[in-house]
């Protein structure tokens, strides 16, 4: 059997955390997002938009989670779980 | 991340195949993760029924229903089509008791139940009690299928005290509705002594044999006649006066007042029975089972309504 060569490291939680902040940014315009590596996989994100005013926590976390979904989907996602998400409009 | 329209299509109906729908790891009875076995835990309290979609058994599911809600984790729960959250969400709104609202039951706490604790019973609770830490109290807790439970614990924002024979018990407020009457006592097991909780407000069903039916229906009785056989079956064999229970029958069942008398049957007894459970446990208090099925009518009451 060949030895198998990942063509790519796995991902560096480092590196990972600024590429999700972006993606959060550019899904909700106007907002900032805080993200921060806890351990491998795992992440705390803190996001601040006035538009979430008027929206239940349940509906502010699926603005975030829609805009990561692709860090956490598929066979070997560099998001492993969000442990803490925390919305906020100021 | 796309989410495939036939998938789509496929959560779509899941979601509104009930009012409550929980996609979970594992089944109700066998949850496979804490976070799954806490919101049964806590959907019990309120709901005989709800519907579970078990995502590991289906992996198209387990990772369209993540896309379809925008929503990382499972588990997941809707209520009425909507979206409500997963485990952090779930328990913060039983917490706060917005979550009784959102499925329809009244939380707030009424009058204390009347709960007889036996003089024997007593004299085991007690020693238990006072050889608590502070703050650990005896609680009773009965979930929405009337399952049982008494232990030493921390109470929450809400109970309510009941003492009996010197004897504190506390609990919940919708344990609180669902246990007036109720008395505890000691009974001798193979293993040993245990308590026995007897709940008279729990669902129970009546066992009707077929003279009694015959004789109901002679005496024009109010009462609905179920069969929950299959429509073979019906054809070949059928007691006069029995309707068929299929879907549609079944939602008009379930809408009716509380106190209606529902009988059910099938070939021998057993389906009927599982039937009979499930109604009862939705609140009727009159559910009888016909007692050896549509066999027995043939045997006992009519000989032209052909055996098979």
């Amino acid at each position: 059997m060949p030895l198998q060569i990942h063509s790519e490291p796995p991902p560096e939680p480092e590196e990972v955390a600024p590429r999700m902040k972006e993606a959060i940014e550019s899904a909700l315009p106007g907002a900032s997002a805080d993200v921060r590596a806890v351990s491998p996989g795992h992440f705390e994100i803190e996001v601040v938009s006035e538009d979430f005013a008027g929206l239940s926590r349940v509906k502010q976390q699926q603005r975030v989670y829609g805009a990561i979904a692709d860090f956490m989907s598929g066979d070997a996602p560099p998001v492993h779980a969000v442990d803490r998400l925390v919305t906020r409009t100021s | 991340m796309e989410l495939d329209p036939g998938t789509r299509e496929r959560i779509d109906r899941l979601v509104g195949s009930d009012r409550v729908v929980l996609f979970m790891k594992g089944r109700r009875d066998a949850p496979q993760c804490g976070f799954s076995a806490t919101v049964c835990r806590i959907l019990d309290q309120i709901l005989p029924e709800y519907t579970t979609v078990d995502v590991l058994a289906d992996p198209e599911i387990r990772e369209g229903v993540k896309a379809y809600a925008s929503w990382p984790t499972i588990p997941q729960l809707y209520v009425g089509g909507e979206f409500v959250g997963g485990c952090d969400i779930v328990k913060e709104m039983y917490a706060e008791r917005e979550l009784h609202r959102a499925l329809g039951v009244e939380a707030e706490a009424g009058e204390p139940p009347r709960i007889h604790v036996s003089e024997e019973a007593a004299e085991a609770l007690r020693p238990l009690a006072e050889a608590q830490e502070p703050g650990r109290d005896l609680h009773l807790s009965i979930d929405a299928r009337f399952r049982n439970s008494l232990y030493f614990g921390p109470g929450e924002e809400g109970d309510l005290r009941v003492e009996s024979r010197g004897v504190a018990i506390f609990v919940d407020p919708l344990t609180a509705r669902r246990a007036d009457g109720l008395s505890i006592e000691v009974v001798e097991t193979p293993e040993g002594p245990g308590f026995k909780i007897d709940n008279p407000n729990a669902p129970r069903v009546e066992p009707l044999t077929a003279p009694e039916l015959e004789a109901w229906l002679d005496a024009g009785e109010s009462f609905e006649l179920l069969d929950v056989r299959t429509p073979e079956e019906r054809a070949t064999a059928h007691i006069p006066g029995a309707r068929l229970l299929d879907e549609a029958d079944r939602e008009r069942l379930e809408g009716l007042a509380r106190d209606v008398t529902l009988v059910f049957h099938c070939h021998h007894g057993g389906r009927s029975q599982k039937a009979a459970e499930h109604f009862a446990a939705l609140g009727f208090r009159r559910v009888y089972n016909l007692v050896g099925g549509i066999d027995a009518w043939s045997r006992e009451v009519d000989p032209s309504v052909p055996r098979y």
